[in-house]
């Protein structure tokens, strides 16, 4: 079940198909890298080493899409690890405009920077200076969508899955094994559907539960979520679990106690580790129980270690899921420890293993084997 | 504490009044609770109703959206052939969900909103089948593309699981109001039938207990009885044994009296032998006579069965015998004759009677008739009416002068009054003609003639 769904919801499925359809052809100066789904084994650290990249500075470029909080985390981990590491770190800001990103990677390129990592809300625009700068010899990493040398990805049926799992043991240790349940989904973002599929899963697991409502806010904002959940109060006065994107979920909360029908009892749980969303769970005594995160200064540090180690010639990851940790009141501080010192973490392989998991292996030698189809390890 | 009958009776009956209102509770509850049933039955129809209305309505629907879906992706259009029957089964679904919730007031705005999602749900329908037959295939996509169905679809959904919910919250509360009255039927019958078992068991146990008493109580009685007859059994054997030797011991007083009596009588005659004054010699003769006369009655005693009593025919026959006898020895030949009745006196007065009859007898023998003139003299005892008897003793002599002196030295005269007087009785003297009578009237039963 969750490899077919997970098959289905691969995240960037329709976007990237059309990217590498034959008709779409990119003139490539070099390798077009692995373009059919691949199913890589663990990382091996012990792999052989390979040359170090010729003619490259130790400089480690950052094009950031925006300053999202997320993405300043990443910011964080790279600039740590680069520090590190001994290489220079700079980091640009993109704005949201994927052009401003791929003139970014087109200066990083003319300064023959040895590794870049990049994010991007259009991929087909950053696609050709991504390769470029791979064909060069650097080392890419990019958050979410490939080409690169080192992919990393939220695994997102775990990550519904984990949301689900968490509200399935409240249920059961506080309400009884019964909870009316209602799921805000989004429907306008196809690859997030295996979230949706793990915890219709799970949930269909308890007898008890009854999903009273599965439908997707419209827009995917927390006014959204308060319009929606409104509509789902009106034919369903009372709910005891709230689940979804923390955006629309954090609008249910506001629906919910306009209308009273808040309860400290109650668990609504989000994903994407919200500021908002985490300072309700902080609060400890109201109906928000957790936020699915993933540790955005963690991954970000494993990539920059990553990057180092490509340009001393040794083997990197070709993929990398940064794997979805269920913040509750319980691990905030911990979780915000570790955000602040992904070093520590990283160098803790128990740690590591809890926030990032690593396949595959690549490095200077054998770059032509870049990744450039939409990668999942949740695909089979 | 002992437990009277009254109690017994009082327990009884408080005992059968709460058995009777735990049966009373029992029927009373049982019915009470068939009402409430019924009416969860009636409400549980109701909610199953409207549970498989709204459950229809979204069937049709999907119905309605499948076979849509079926002309549009292939435009044949027999996938339109429920699609037609799907919508009217739709809205008339709608019309029994709408009139099943009308008396909900909670229910009216999810119901309204239902109304009208499903309205534009059959437009948007009805649109891209007619766009489709117009062969407007983009224009049918392009609205598909926005998502609008879908959007529409899942609200509704939102709409059919509340409405289910309702109803199946309702049949929840009502098999649980049924589990919980059946909990407390089960609950009263058994709290009741605790209450008869208790009542019963009380009412045994007050029983057994009472005859447990009465029979303990009959046991004892009868222990008491049982002693108490030993006790009078041996007490009467004692007094047996003492009345016994009482009565020996009561013959040998009698028969040492007697015989010491008989024996002062001899000295008396033997004195008067020894000398030889004739006055002196009939006054021991007298007094011999009045001694044996006291002697005879102990003689008798010791004899007798009964002390108390002396049977005067039996005691005055030996007596006037003997003193016929001692006046024949005397020369005398007057005939002394007696008529006796059976009549008993007490011992005392027996003795006082004794001397009245020899004084009265002796008299009649010296002075009734001359010297070698024979008589007669009659002696008769008889019982008179009222427990008196009456002794007479009566001579054809020469009689006795009225004022004339009493003859002889007056002493006889004197011990019959004395005597007379311990009889209690009345003493006459009648002239004849000839002759004398003496006559006693006395009393020969009662309580002052039984010594004590």
């Amino acid at each position: 079940m969750r490899n077919r769904t997970a098959r289905r919801g691969i995240w960037f499925g329709l976007a990237f198909s059309l990217l590498l359809a034959p008709g779409t052809a990119i003139a490539q100066d070099g390798s077009p890298g692995i373009t059919t789904p691949t199913v890589f084994p663990p990382f091996k650290a012990d792999a052989p080493t390979c040359h170090t990249p010729a003619g490259l500075t130790r400089t480690l470029g950052y094009v950031q899409e925006n300053d999202r909080e997320f993405l300043e985390g990443v910011n964080l981990g790279l600039s740590t690890a680069a520090r590190d590491r001994g290489l220079a770190y700079q980091r640009v800001l993109a704005n949201s405009d994927a052009q401003q990103a791929a003139d970014e990677l087109q200066a990083f390129l003319a300064a023959k920077t040895g590794a870049v990592v990049a994010t991007s809300s259009d991929p087909d625009v950053v696609r050709h200076g991504i390769q470029q700068i791979i064909w060069s010899g650097g080392f890419v990493g990019t958050i979410v969508p490939p080409p690169a040398t080192l992919l990393l990805n939220a695994p997102q049926y775990e990550t519904g899955k984990v949301l689900a799992d968490t509200a399935i043991a409240y249920i059961n240790s506080k309400l009884g094994g019964k909870a009316i349940v209602v799921l805000l989904t989004q429907d306008s973002m196809q690859y997030l559907t295996p979230r949706f599929e793990a915890m219709r899963h799970e949930l269909g697991q308890l007898p008890g539960v009854t999903i009273v409502a599965d439908i997707a806010p419209n827009p995917v904002t927390k006014e959204g979520g308060f319009a929606t959940m409104n509509t789902v109060l009106t034919a369903t006065p009372n709910v005891d679990v709230v689940l979804g994107a923390d955006s629309v979920v954090l609008g249910a909360l506001q629906a919910l106690r306009a209308a009273g029908k808040d309860r400290p009892d109650q668990f609504l749980g989000g994903i994407d580790g919200e500021p908002e969303a985490v300072a309700e769970i902080k609060t400890g005594d109201g109906p928000y129980k957790a936020s699915i995160a993933l540790s955005s200064a963690v991954f970000g540090y494993a990539m920059g270690q990553s990057a180092a180690d490509w340009l001393d010639g040794k083997s990197v990851p070709q993929a990398m899921d940064a794997l979805p940790i269920a913040l509750s009141k319980d691990n905030l501080a911990q979780y915000a420890a570790d955000q602040a010192n992904p070093g520590a973490v990283y160098a803790d392989p128990a740690r590591r293993d809890v926030y990032i998991k690593r396949y595959g292996n690549i490095c200077y030698d054998t770059r032509d084997q870049y990744v450039n189809f939409p990668w999942s390890s949740e695909a089979n | 504490m002992p437990i009277s009958s009254r109690s017994v009776m009082q327990s009884t009956f408080v005992f059968l009044v709460i058995g009777l209102v735990a049966l009373l509770s029992i029927v009373a509850t049982t019915f009470w609770l068939g009402e409430r049933a019924q009416g969860y039955f009636n409400l549980a129809v109701e909610a199953r109703d409207t549970r498989g209305a709204a459950v229809d309505l979204r069937n049709s629907m999907q119905t309605a959206e499948a076979s849509q879906r079926g002309f549009l992706l292939t435009g044949n259009e027999i996938y339109l052939s429920p699609y037609d029957t799907a919508k009217t089964e739709g809205q008339r679904k709608l019309a029994t969900l709408r009139q099943l919730l009308a008396p909900y007031p909670e229910a009216a705005v999810p119901v309204q909103r239902l109304t009208s999602l499903l309205a534009d749900k059959f437009d948007e329908l009805d649109q891209t089948i007619t766009l489709k037959r117009a062969r407007h295939d983009d224009e049918a996509l392009a609205i598909m593309r926005t998502n609008k169905g879908k959007a529409i679809s899942d609200e509704a959904n939102v709409f059919f699981s509340g409405i289910v919910k309702f109803a199946d919250d309702r049949l929840t509360a009502g098999v649980e109001e049924q589990r919980t009255n059946a909990g407390l039927l089960r609950l009263v019958s058994a709290i009741g039938g605790l209450v008869i078992i208790a009542v019963v068991g009380g009412a045994a146990f007050v029983l057994l207990r009472y005859t447990r008493e009465l029979r303990m109580t009959r046991d004892e009685v009868n222990a008491l009885n049982a002693e108490l007859e030993q006790r009078v059994s041996e007490r009467t054997v004692d007094l047996v044994a003492s009345r016994d030797r009482a009565q020996v011991l009561l013959s040998e007083v009698n028969h040492r009296v007697a015989n010491s009596l008989a024996l002062v009588s001899s000295l008396v005659g033997l004195q008067s032998k020894a000398i030889s004054d004739k006055a002196a010699k009939d006054a021991l003769a007298e007094t011999q006579d009045r001694i044996f006369a006291i002697s005879l009655v102990h003689k008798r005693l010791y004899s007798s069965n009964d002390v108390r009593v002396v049977t005067l025919d039996e005691y005055l026959k030996g007596l006037l015998d003997h003193l016929q006898t001692s006046m024949r020895g005397d020369g005398q030949s007057t005939v002394l004759r007696y008529d006796l009745a059976p009549v008993q006196l007490g011992t005392d007065a027996s003795i006082n009677l004794g001397v009245v009859v020899t004084e009265w007898v002796t008299n009649a023998f010296k002075y009734a008739y001359p010297v070698g003139t024979a008589g007669e003299i009659r002696v008769r005892l008889r019982a008179l009416p009222e427990g008196r008897a009456e002794l007479v003793v009566e001579d054809d002599g020469v009689g006795r002068a009225e004022g004339a002196p009493a003859k002889g030295t007056g002493l006889g005269s004197r011990i019959v009054s004395a005597m007379a007087q311990g009889l209690g009785g009345t003493i006459a003297y009648e002239p004849r003609t000839p002759g004398t009578l003496a006559r006693a009237i006395f009393a020969v039963s009662g309580a002052e003639d039984v010594p004590q």
